[in-house]
């Protein structure tokens, strides 16, 4: 018996539970459909383009596609090409593992000044997605508001000087962009104090690297917990720290209150403090970076609110999720691999307790579907990439997805 | 030789590396291939070579899959005296401070509580250009061949 699955999102979510899933039941037939021509959704486009190390877990993935038989399909979006239903009839079960691509909104007045931007969709731009907007105009004067991760992903990228990228996958355009930012001054403002921030202490440190900046840290205060003391700890050998000109400051404990803006553009943001004072930074971009939510065809509130087994990843019998669409925007990549490592034990127990019950077709269910990339098509994208990569870039990425399909799509001539 | 591989591992890339090496060395030698945290410390055995391929990860800090048994040896605080192990460490240095820490501590660690480390560690870097199995599989070759002149007679 080969059960067939059908993963929605190749992201590390879904390539961690095809692995897990392969790895016990190596008969099973794991398609990983995606609705870009790309796989590896985060690490392709949210992990940091100088994060190369991180990126590193692409070489378990890329075994799951040449030796463990899943198979990618690309370019299909579920909820537009194929409905879910449809997918479900087709295969004995379907996980969402699509993760939470959209921006949190901060909800205060002023939020849609221009000069304010989402750090999604600015970072899906600096990353080259297919569907980014530009990359805007920043100005001089920076402030990020968030505390997580990502935050300081954009704080570390627009520090960098030019020469701290080499070895990156940061585009050429990205780059020019950055390398031609008239940037002096960012401020990274908390809502909490630092002892509640969400960023890991490592990544405070890697900040100490930076060669052009002059960084001065507010109030990080103190803390009993051994977790927040170092970050804390980080935060205050960080104070000080004086390589360049650029200047940055962070803040915390600083409730958003409003922006401000002359002729609809942003040029203050006011914050409110612990004590009640009103607290004001001038500035010609504000980016929030306070997490993100759902977004896209599938309807995530809907299908997880109503979910048999929140918990187990169980939505309805033959229907799952896992990583971030499960759990909600919290968590690393490695709580998403321990996350699908137990989905798919549930997911081969429910399958084994069908017993004798006919097989499902799979793939094979939709012959008609057209312009598909599959994992060969992406080999060819992925070499492409690779050879178009300057000097000091470990990969050049294809911005357009017309340019990605016409690489993926191109079939040799067969021999006779 | 009788060998078990090891891994600790966080995000899958030392339990693949390490399964790598078996497949590498099972041709010649009997090897068996396992997370840290499915071996329990009272499983070493002095006529066996122990190796292990343990990534590092936050702060420097041990992978998940090689945290409980860290603390089981800790706590059962075994004489490890005549057991052989070498070690193969992964990380990024990206983050210089603490770059291949997890695997330096898990060597003293074994080293503490008497074991004795065959070949040096050698370590991967993330962020570097060589691939880890080009670097381990020499690697593994060199520690085999030093464990035959070691522990050869016993296993």
């Amino acid at each position: 018996m080969s059960r067939a699955v059908a993963i929605v999102g190749s992201g590390p979510s879904g390539c961690y539970l095809a692995q897990a899933l392969l790895k016990a039941a190596p008969e099973l037939r794991v398609d990983l459909i995606d609705r870009l021509p790309v796989p590896y959704g985060l690490v392709r486009y949210g992990v940091a383009a100088d994060h190369q190390g991180t990126k590193g877990i692409v070489r378990q993935f890329e075994r799951l596609f040449e030796r463990q038989g899943a198979g990618f399909v690309g370019n299909v979006a579920v909820g537009e090409d194929v409905s879910l239903a449809a997918l479900r009839e087709a295969y004995d079960a379907v996980v969402l593992a699509a993760g939470l691509s959209g921006d949190r909104a901060l909800g205060i007045p002023g939020e849609d000044l221009e000069g304010v931007h989402r750090a999604g969709r600015l970072t899906r731009a600096l990353y080259e997605h297919p569907d980014a907007e530009p990359l805007p105009e920043l100005g001089p004067r920076v402030v990020i508001m968030g505390n997580g991760n990502v935050a300081i992903d954009i704080l570390r990228l627009l520090a960098k000087t030019p020469a701290e990228l080499a070895g990156s996958d940061l585009g050429a355009g990205p780059s020019a962009w950055l390398a031609g930012s008239a940037i002096e001054e960012i401020d990274i403002v908390g809502r909490s104090p630092a002892a509640e921030a969400k960023f890991d202490a490592v990544m405070v440190k890697e900040l100490a690297k930076l060669e052009g900046v002059t960084i001065r840290v507010i109030g990080a205060g103190a803390s009993d917990d051994p977790e927040a003391t170092k970050k804390i700890a980080a935060l205050e050998m960080l104070d000080g720290h004086a390589t360049g000109a650029r200047r940055i400051t962070f803040r915390f404990g600083l409730t958003p209150v409003e922006l401000l803006g002359e002729g609809g553009r942003v040029g203050e943001a006011r914050f409110r403090d612990s004590a009640g004072a009103t607290v004001a930074l001038c500035c010609s971009a504000f980016l929030t970076a306070i997490g993100f939510e759902a977004e896209g065809l599938l309807l995530r509130e809907e299908l997880i609110g109503s979910a048999a087994d929140r918990e187990a990843g169980v939505i309805e019998p033959g229907l799952y999720a896992t990583g971030w669409f499960r759990r909600g925007p919290r968590g690393t990549i490695p709580d998403n691999r321990a996350d699908a490592q137990l989905l798919a034990a549930r997911i081969l127990a429910d399958l084994d307790a069908r017993g004798d019950a006919p097989e499902k077709p799979g793939r094979s269910a939709f012959p008609d579907w057209r312009s598909i990339v599959d994992y060969d098509g992406w080999k060819r994208i992925d070499a492409a990439e690779t050879a178009a990569a300057p000097q000091d870039r470990c990969r050049a990425k294809i911005p357009t997805r017309e340019t990605m399909l016409a690489l993926a799509l191109h079939r040799e001539e067969l021999p006779q | 030789m009788n060998i078990i591989l090891l891994y600790g591992t966080e995000t899958g890339n030392a339990e693949m590396l390490a399964e790598d090496i078996m497949v590498e060395l099972e041709g010649e030698h009997t090897v068996e291939c396992r997370s840290l945290s499915d071996f329990d410390p009272g499983e070493f055995d002095a006529g066996r070579l122990h190796m292990i391929v343990c990534s590092t990860y936050g702060d420097g800090e041990l992978p998940a899959s090689a945290q409980p048994f860290a603390e089981a040896l800790k706590a059962s605080a075994p004489s490890l005296s005549g057991i052989h192990f070498a070690i193969f460490g992964l990380g990024d240095s990206e983050y210089e401070e603490t770059f291949n820490f997890g695997s330096k501590g898990l060597a003293e660690l074994l080293a503490a509580y008497g074991a004795a480390q065959i070949g040096e560690r050698v370590t991967h870097d993330a962020s570097g250009s060589d691939m880890a199995e080009d670097l381990a599989f020499p690697w593994a070759a060199r520690i085999v061949a030093l464990a035959e002149e070691k522990i050869g007679e016993i296993a």
